[in-house]
C-alpha cells in the first residue's frame, strides 16, 4: 500500500499533485469548506479512478497536528485489496438502522474484512446505524468510523463519497481479500469523578431524570453561569460515564449533542437506557493524551506482523476532547504519533461520535468523548 | 521551552526567521485564558462534587442511623422472640427436637431430656441423631435389635415425609414422636408421652370385652364369637352348644344379704362355671343373674352337652361361703345346639332362651334343651302378658267372694274376695293362670290394689258383721308398701278396718324378715285380722305361729280331703284346732264339700269352714247376708241370683 498526503488551503490550494494511482481518497474540511463542493471535484480531478469520501468535522488531524483552516486528505493506494463503497440518506434519527442494514446488505460479501463509517452527526441514531450494519455483515466484521462535525455549531454536518458531501448521509468504504490489515483502538482517559446516580426517567437518547432530578439542573450547576451560556456546546467537557449496573465493565461514555431548556433535559449522541447508572467524567490533559496513546497502541497491535509499504492511522477524535484541551489538543496527536513512530502516517478529524468495537466486549457501537483510531495496511506474500 | 509555547512559536513563524509577533501574544494570552477558564471549571466541579459528596455522606449517614435504629429494633424484638420461644419450648408438655438436613441437633427442650432420660452433654447442638439414638437406647428405650432399629429409624428421617413413630421403654412408657420435615431439610419432632393414653385403651378395649364384676367376657364378644362359630360351622361343618343358666332365686339373696353378697356370689359362680369350661370354651356373663356358655362339640353333641350341663348344675349348686354366710343356690339352664337350633347367632340365643325359661318355670335346678313347641309356649304367655296389660285399664277383672261360715251357727261369718279375669276372647280365666305372669312383669302390684280397694267398696254395702279378706302374695307383701295401700282404701271405702281380714301364706314369713313382721303388726295395730292361709302345705313350722299373733289359720284343703281315708291328717288337724284354742286363734278348715267334712272338722274343734258345701265364690251382687244373727243351725243364708 502507498498513502499519499495532501492538505487544502485558501491560500495554497491543494499542496501537491498525485503521484500515485490511488483507490481511495480520505478527506476532511470544515462545513465551510466543503459545502460548495468544489473540493471535491478537484480531488476527483486529481485521482480519476479513486473512490473519493470525506465529511465536514469539529477541526481536522494532519499528522500531530489539528488545524480548522486546512482541508486534510490522504490518497491510498491498494496493491492487492478491493475496496467497496455504499452511500446511502438518512432522513430521520428513527431510519438508522434500516440504513444502516441498507449499506450492510451493499458490502456484504464472504472477504470483507473490515467497514469505515463516515455518518451525519447530528440526524442519525449512531447505536442503531451500527448495529443495522452488524445484523447485515455480522458480529465479526470490525467497523470503524466517526460521525461527522460542525465545528461548536451543531447546525449540519455533511458526508459524501464520490459525489459532492450533504446532509442526512451516510457513506462507508469496505475493505475485502486476505491483504488488508486493519488495526483499532478506542480510548477516552477521561477521569470520573462526583457520585455515581441513576437514570430514573429517559427516553431513547433523551435524559431527563438522574436520581429523580431533572438532568440539565445538574449539568448547568456544575458548568457555571459562563457555562450555561455555550450550551450545549459546553456540555463537552463533562462527559457522561453510563453502564448497566448488572455490566458494570461494559461501560459506555455520552457527549451532550443538545439541550431542551423547558424539558430540562439533555440529548446525548447514543442510548440512555433507564435503570442504568451515570456519572460525570472531566478530562485532565496529559491523561486524555495518554489513552489516545493507549488507543494507539491496541490499533497498532491490531495490525499484525508482515506489513509491508506505507500504513496510515485515521484518527476520529470527540470535539469535546479538543474543546476541553484547547492548544493542548496537539498533546493527544503528538501521543499518538509517538506510538505509531515514523511507519505511519496520521490523518483524521474531531468528530461528534466515535464507532468501534468495545474494548472489553468486542462489541461494534457508538462512542463518544474517544480517541478511536483505525489502521490500515497491507501485507503481502 | 515548554512544547505548548514551542508549538505557538511554530505557528507564529513566518519566512525569513521573523515572527508574526501578534499573533503569538494573542496565542500566548489565549493558552493564558483557557488554562484560567480550566482551573475554574476544575475549581468550581472539585467544591460542587465536595458539597454533593457531603449531601451524599449525610444522607449515608441518616440512612445507616435509620438502618442501624431499624437493625436494633429487631435485634431486641429477636432477642425477647427467643426468650419467649425458649419460654415455650422449657414449658411445652410435650418434648421437643429439631434436626438440621445433616441430622444433626439443632435444639431441643427441657422435657425431651427427661423423656429420653438424656444429659445435657449427650444433646449439645450439633450431635448427630445416630449417637442420640445410641443414648436413647442405652437410656432404656425397648427394641429387639438396636443396630436394626437405630438403622430404621434413619431410614425413616430420610424420607423427608412427616410420619409418626412410638417408642416404647423397659420401664413400660410410650412415647408417640410426630416428625414434620422443615422446607430447608432437617425436621421438627413432638414427643408426647402417650403412657396413660396407652394404658386406658387398653383398659377400654378390656372393658369393652368383659365383665366388670366377674372378668368374664360380656355378651358382645359372646354374640361376636357365636357369629365366628357359625362362620366355622358354614365353612367346615361341625357344631356347638350354647348353655344359657340363670340362676335360681338369686334376687331373695340379693334382697334378703345386700348387694355386696351377691355380687361375691356371682363371683365365686363365675369362677366355678370357668372351671368347668374347658379352653376353647367362652364363658360370659350377660347380665344380672345371667350366664352364657358356648361349647365347640366334637362328637355326639347332645350327650356331649348334657354331660357339661350336669357339671355345670353341680358346680353351681355346691354350697358358698361368702362373707360369712353359708349359702346355697341352684340354677337352670337352657341349651341350644348349633345347627339344629338355630342357623344364626339370634334365634339360636332365642332358642336357648326359650330352653331356659322353659326349665325354669318347671321347677328350676335342672336344664332343658330347647323344643320347636316352646315357642309356642312363650308367645301364648306373650300375648297374655300384654293383654294383662289391658286388662286393668279395660276393667275387665272381677272379684268373687267365697263365703266361710262359722261352724257352730253356719251363718257367714266373712267371705274371701278371689279375682277372676273376664277376658273378651278367652273367657273366664282362673287367678292360677294369670297370677304368676302378674306377678313375673310387676302387674301384682296394681292388680292387688284393685282387688283391696274393690273389695273394700264392695263390703261396705254389707251387713257390719260380715268382713272380707284378701289375698297377698309374698311379692306383693315384699314390694308394695301395704300399709299406704289399705289406709287409703279404708280410708276411700269407709270400711272399719275390723272388717277387714289379709290372707298371708307363711312365706311371707319364710325369708324371717323383721321388716315383713314389722309390717304386719303394724297392720293389725291399725285393727286389720291377720289370717295364716295353707297352714299344712309348707314348712309348717309352728315356730311361725309363735313368731306372729294371727287372728285365724286356715289349714290348707288338702288334710280335710282325706279327713276320713287318713288318720294322720284327722290328728293333724285336730292338733292344729287344738292349737289354736289354746292360742285363741280362729281355725278354718278349707275345701268342705260334705256334710261328713263339716262333721269331722267340727268334731276336730275348727271353729270355721269353707267350701262348696256352703256354696260356690260368687259376684258380690250375688250375695245375701242374714241381717240378723239366727238361730244356730239354722239355714245358710246364701242365694245366688245366678244358679
Amino acid at each position: 500500500m502507498r498513502v499519499e498526503q495532501l492538505s487544502w488551503s485558501e491560500a495554497v490550494g491543494w499542496s501537491a499533485s498525485a503521484r500515485i494511482g490511488a483507490g481511495l481518497v480520505l478527506y476532511f474540511g470544515t462545513r465551510r469548506a466543503l459545502t460548495c463542493g468544489k473540493r471535491y471535484r478537484e480531488l476527483r480531478a486529481i485521482y480519476p479512478d479513486a473512490h473519493v469520501v470525506g465529511c465536514s468535522t469539529g477541526g481536522q488531524i494532519r499528522n500531530d497536528d489539528v488545524t480548522d483552516e486546512e482541508i486534510a486528505a490522504a490518497a491510498l493506494a491498494f496493491d492487492a485489496t478491493e475496496l467497496r463503497v455504499a452511500c446511502e440518506p438518512v432522513p430521520s434519527p428513527n431510519r438508522s438502522r434500516s440504513c444502516g442494514e441498507a449499506i450492510g446488505k451493499a458490502l456484504a460479501a464472504r472477504d470483507l474484512v473490515g467497514i469505515f463509517v463516515l455518518s451525519d452527526g447530528l440526524h442519525v441514531n449512531g447505536d442503531a446505524l451500527v448495529s443495522g450494519i452488524t445484523d447485515a455483515v455480522g458480529q465479526k466484521i470490525a467497523i470503524t468510523g466517526g460521525l461527522a462535525g460542525d465545528g461548536a455549531e451543531f447546525r449540519k454536518t455533511l458526508v459524501g463519497a464520490d459525489r459532492r458531501p450533504r446532509t442526512h448521509m451516510v457513506a462507508a468504504v469496505a475493505f475485502y481479500g486476505p491483504a488488508i490489515r486493519i488495526g483499532h483502538g478506542c480510548v477516552g482517559g477521561w477521569d470520573e469523578f462526583g457520585p455515581r446516580r441513576r437514570i430514573t426517567r429517559s427516553r431513547g437518547n433523551v435524559l431527563f431524570e438522574f436520581d429523580g432530578k431533572p438532568a440539565l439542573d445538574l449539568y448547568e450547576r456544575y458548568l457555571g453561569e459562563d457555562g450555561v451560556k455555550d450550551l450545549p456546546v459546553s456540555a463537552l467537557v463533562f462527559p457522561l460515564r453510563i453502564f448497566d449496573p448488572d455490566r458494570p465493565d461494559h461501560d459506555i461514555i455520552r457527549a451532550t449533542l443538545a439541550v431542551d431548556r423547558n424539558a430540562r433535559s439533555i440529548t446525548l449522541a447514543g442510548d440512555v437506557p433507564e435503570g442504568w447508572i451515570a456519572q460525570l467524567m472531566r478530562g485532565n490533559f496529559d491523561r486524555l493524551a495518554a489513552g489516545a496513546a493507549m488507543a494507539a497502541r491496541r490499533a497498532a497491535d491490531g495490525l499484525g506482523p508482515s506489513r509491508t509499504g506505507d500504513q496510515i492511522a485515521i484518527l476520529v477524535s470527540c470535539v469535546g476532547r479538543r474543546l476541553v484541551m484547547g492548544q493542548r489538543t496537539a498533546d493527544e496527536l503528538e501521543a499518538t504519533s509517538a506510538e505509531f513512530g515514523p511507519g505511519i502516517s496520521q490523518l483524521g478529524f474531531y468528530s461528534y461520535g466515535e464507532i468501534s468495537p468495545h474494548l472489553v466486549s468486542g462489541v461494534c457501537e457508538l462512542h463518544n468523548q474517544t480517541m478511536t483510531i483505525t489502521t490500515i495496511a497491507e501485507a503481502l506474500g | 521551552m515548554h512544547k505548548l509555547l514551542a508549538r505557538q512559536l511554530a505557528k507564529v513563524h513566518k519566512r525569513f526567521g521573523t515572527v508574526d509577533l501578534p499573533a503569538l501574544l494573542q496565542l500566548v494570552s489565549d493558552a493564558y485564558e483557557q488554562s484560567d477558564s480550566d482551573r475554574r471549571r476544575t475549581d468550581r466541579s472539585i467544591s460542587l462534587m465536595i458539597q454533593e459528596l457531603e449531601e451524599l455522606n449525610r444522607e449515608l449517614d441518616r440512612l445507616v442511623q435509620e438502618r442501624t435504629a431499624a437493625l436494633r429494633e429487631r435485634e431486641a424484638e429477636l432477642c425477647a422472640q427467643n426468650l419467649r420461644f425458649d419460654a415455650a419450648l422449657k414449658n411445652m408438655a410435650h418434648g421437643l427436637s429439631m434436626f438440621d438436613k445433616n441430622q444433626r441437633l439443632i435444639v431441643c427442650n427441657d422435657r425431651y431430656h427427661e423423656m429420653y432420660r438424656l444429659t445435657p452433654d449427650q444433646t449439645k447442638p450439633g450431635t448427630t441423631l445416630r449417637a442420640i439414638m445410641e443414648a436413647r437406647l442405652a437410656a432404656g428405650i425397648r427394641a429387639e435389635d438396636g443396630h436394626a432399629y437405630i438403622e430404621e429409624r434413619l431410614r425413616k428421617v430420610r424420607g423427608r415425609r412427616p410420619y409418626c413413630v412410638e417408642n416404647e421403654f423397659h420401664d413400660g412408657r410410650t412415647i408417640a414422636v410426630s416428625k414434620q420435615p422443615m422446607h430447608e431439610g432437617g425436621w421438627v419432632a413432638i414427643h408426647q408421652d402417650i403412657t396413660e393414653q396407652k394404658r386406658a385403651e387398653k383398659q377400654i378395649a378390656y372393658m369393652a370385652c368383659h365383665d366388670g364384676l366377674t372378668g368374664l367376657l360380656n355378651r358382645a364378644v359372646l354374640l361376636e364369637k357365636m357369629e365366628e362359630a357359625f362362620g366355622r360351622l358354614r365353612q367346615r361343618g361341625g357344631a356347638f352348644v350354647v348353655f344359657m343358666l340363670d340362676l335360681d332365686l338369686f334376687k331373695a339373696i340379693n334382697d334378703s344379704l345386700g348387694h355386696p353378697v351377691g355380687d361375691e356370689l356371682l363371683k365365686a359362680v363365675a369362677r366355678r362355671l370357668s372351671a368347668c369350661a374347658r379352653q376353647a370354651d367362652i364363658v360370659s356373663r350377660l347380665g344380672g343373674d345371667e350366664f352364657a356358655v358356648l361349647a365347640m362339640a366334637d362328637g355326639n353333641h347332645r350327650e356331649e352337652a348334657i354331660a357339661m350341663a350336669n357339671r355345670l348344675l353341680a358346680a353351681v349348686a355346691a354350697p358358698y361361703d361368702v362373707d360369712g354366710h353359708h349359702l346355697n343356690i341352684g340354677t337352670s339352664i337352657g341349651i341350644a345346639l348349633a345347627p339344629e337350633h338355630g342357623t344364626d347367632v339370634d334365634q339360636l340365643m332365642k332358642n336357648a332362651d326359650l330352653a331356659l325359661y322353659k326349665a325354669k318355670s318347671e321347677g328350676r335346678d335342672a336344664f332343658r334343651f330347647f323344643e320347636p313347641a316352646m315357642g309356642t309356649e312363650v308367645r301364648t304367655r306373650r300375648s297374655l302378658q300384654i293383654e294383662l296389660r289391658k286388662a286393668l285399664t279395660n276393667e275387665e277383672f272381677e272379684l268373687h267372694y267365697h263365703p266361710i261360715v262359722d261352724i257352730k251357727t253356719r251363718d257367714i261369718a266373712s267371705v274371701e274376695a278371689l279375682v277372676r279375669w273376664q277376658h273378651p276372647r278367652r273367657g273366664m280365666i282362673p287367678p292360677g293362670d294369670f297370677i304368676p305372669l302378674a306377678e313375673e312383669t310387676g302387674l301384682i302390684n296394681p292388680v292387688g290394689e284393685w282387688v283391696v280397694r274393690k273389695a273394700c267398696r264392695d263390703a261396705v254395702c254389707w251387713p257390719s258383721h260380715i268382713k272380707v279378706s284378701v289375698n297377698l302374695s309374698p311379692l306383693q307383701f315384699r314390694k308394695i308398701g301395704p300399709i299406704d295401700m289399705f289406709c287409703k282404701a279404708l280410708a276411700d271405702s269407709g270400711l272399719p278396718p275390723e272388717r277387714l281380714e289379709l290372707e298371708i301364706t307363711e312365706s311371707v314369713l319364710l325369708h324371717g324378715s323383721a321388716e315383713n313382721v314389722a309390717k304386719l303388726h303394724q297392720l293389725r295395730l291399725m285393727g286389720i285380722s291377720i289370717v295364716l292361709d295353707d297352714f299344712g302345705t309348707g314348712y309348717s313350722s309352728l315356730s311361725y305361729l309363735l313368731m306372729f299373733p294371727f287372728d285365724k289359720i286356715k289349714i290348707d284343703r288338702s288334710f280335710v280331703r282325706e279327713l276320713s281315708k287318713n288318720a294322720d291328717c284327722a290328728s293333724i288337724v285336730s292338733a292344729v284346732a287344738s292349737l289354736g284354742r289354746s292360742l285363741r286363734i280362729r281355725t278354718v278348715a278349707e275345701g268342705i264339700e260334705t256334710d261328713n267334712q263339716l262333721t269331722l272338722v267340727r268334731g276336730a274343734g275348727c271353729t270355721h269352714a269353707q267350701g262348696f258345701l256352703f256354696g260356690r265364690p260368687r259376684p258380690a251382687a250375688e250375695l245375701t247376708f242374714r241381717e240378723s244373727r239366727p238361730s244356730p243351725g239354722g239355714p245358710q243364708q246364701i242365694k245366688s241370683q245366678a244358679s
